[in-house]
């Protein structure tokens, strides 16, 4: 396993190396560790199943736990902060998919605007096995995660984790430590819409107009934030009902040059149950391109 | 265009007013004058003839450290400077937060990295930062000899607080004075900038 070592205070060093390394115990209960509580962040590796079957996709997670005021940051982190990344190192024949990007909440500091995940969040990805992994053996399931945690300032930090899983013929076992977590990652995943939507390049600003059924209504709870970067300007949106469209228009960014063909957007909402959200692509015409200011 | 009520709209106007003076690439670049840590005032319209690159400091962001505890940095600050160019580096944190100096600070922590900056400006209340819309640390900012704005954004094209990336990236800040040194079109003028926030007061 390739590790690079990271250039930081020798605080921060040992601080990240303590995470990881308890969050590689996780993976065996008999040693399992509690991270220390002033860690920002506990990050570990947890699988739906406590056993994998050839041929089918299953979920592990990132199961991120975050100290108060600290977050990771969405695939667009917005004005500042970087994604969290994995690279999975996996037995032959194994695939596993992107992450399945939970829902976003907006963070706002100094005037500044990031979206990411704070508390307790699942970072989702579905492994598939090969139809002829062998019955009977353990598969080894390693990955390198890195991220970046900030509450006002920003620590980097970068983890080893493995899990080990027996192969069986049918049937896997759900874990019950984490069907709880699981089954909340499920409700925070952004909801498919069959609503009729386009956008539109209104020169300092987008327009997003959606009609259809089950269209949240306006309120100050609702969001729309885009997972491409250099498109919005990262301040929260207008966001007003007309007639029986929803309407949303955003400031354009800064650093736009050219759109891409599909605006990919999440419309969301943040209640003391967490955050909750659509997800909506939206082909870009091919003539709705101003220039760029 | 939305239909507004008079009234509205002239207050909207005047609400927007900061938002309108927001950098353009290929407009003159916003003018400013700011205490430096020597105590000297700092005038971008006084370099005028000279070409000017910005450069967002917080010592304590990671993002800064890659670029500073690389080296990066300051090879790229001694490479303009031997070409002629004016580098400012501006700290627009607010006393109390994170990376904020006062000219003391400034000047040891300038000692410290082995800085070949021209200037390092205190600028605690923001004012330049505004200006430029610097939204992280680095962020970066070429302005041409005429006073025109060539360059605002990223140091480089990756975003990673990792040393061994500098490398392998896109180094906008030095492409985009090397082509103004030889007379040519930015080719990169606006990149997304990465990083820490810049620590604004409120």
């Amino acid at each position: 396993m390739r590790i690079r070592p990271m250039r930081m205070q020798k605080y921060l060093s040992l601080l990240v190396r303590v995470t990881a390394a308890a969050a590689v115990l996780v993976a065996t209960p008999a040693f399992a560790m509690k991270p220390r509580p002033t860690d920002p962040i506990d990050v570990q590796l947890i699988a739906e199943h406590t056993e994998l079957v050839p041929g089918q996709s299953q979920q592990l997670a990132l199961l991120l736990r975050h100290q108060p005021h600290w977050h990771t940051y969405w695939i667009n982190p917005g004005d500042s902060g970087l994604p969290t990344t994995v690279e999975w190192i996996l037995p032959p024949g194994y695939t596993a998919d992107e992450i399945d990007w939970p829902t976003p909440r907006r963070f706002a500091v100094g005037g500044l605007y990031n979206f990411g995940y704070d508390g307790e969040t699942l970072l989702p990805v579905s492994i598939t096995l090969p139809a002829d992994a062998a019955v009977g053996s353990t598969a080894h399931i390693a990955l390198v995660t890195k991220w970046l945690v900030c509450r006002e300032e920003c620590i980097p930090g970068k983890a080893s984790l493995a899990i080990d899983l027996p192969v069986v013929r049918v049937a896997a076992k759900p874990d019950p430590r984490w069907t709880a977590q699981f089954s909340e990652a499920r409700l925070e995943q952004p909801q498919a819409t069959a609503w009729k939507r386009t956008v539109r390049d209104s020169g300092d600003h987008f327009t997003v107009t959606l009609t259809g059924p089950g269209l949240p209504p306006a309120s100050a709870q609702l969001d729309a934030l885009p997972a491409q970067r250099r498109l919005f300007d990262n301040k929260p949106p207008t966001i007003r009902r007309d007639g029986d469209a929803l309407v949303i228009e955003a400031g354009k960014s800064e650093y736009f040059t050219s759109a891409p063909s599909e605006l990919d957007l999440r419309v969301t909402t943040t209640s003391a149950n967490g955050a909750r959200g659509w997800r909506v692509r939206i082909p870009f015409a091919a003539d709705a391109t101003a220039p760029a200011r | 265009m939305r239909a507004i009520p008079l009234f509205v709209a002239a207050a909207l106007t005047f609400a927007a007013l900061p938002a309108l003076a927001k950098p353009v690439v290929g407009q003159p670049a916003p003018d400013f004058s700011v205490a430096d840590s020597s105590g000297r005032t700092q005038t971008l319209s006084a370099y005028k003839g000279k070409t000017v690159v910005l450069e967002w400091n917080n010592p304590e962001c990671p993002f800064v450290r890659k670029h500073y505890g690389s080296g990066n940095m300051q090879k790229l600050q001694a490479a303009a400077s031997a070409q002629g160019v004016i580098w400012l580096t501006v700290n627009s944190g607010a006393s109390g937060k994170q990376g904020y100096l006062d000219a003391k600070a400034a000047t040891a922590y300038v000692a410290k990295v082995g800085g070949k900056e021209s200037a390092y400006l205190l600028d605690a209340d923001g004012t330049v930062g505004h200006l430029y819309d610097a939204k992280t640390t680095p962020q970066m900012a070429v302005v041409d000899m005429q006073g025109v704005l060539r360059y605002l954004g990223g140091i480089d094209s990756i975003a990673s607080t990792d040393a061994d990336d500098i490398g392998k990236a896109t180094p906008y800040v030095s492409q985009a004075l090397a082509e103004l040194a030889a007379g040519k079109t930015v080719s990169v003028p606006t990149s997304e900038p990465y990083g820490c926030s810049v620590k604004y007061g409120s």
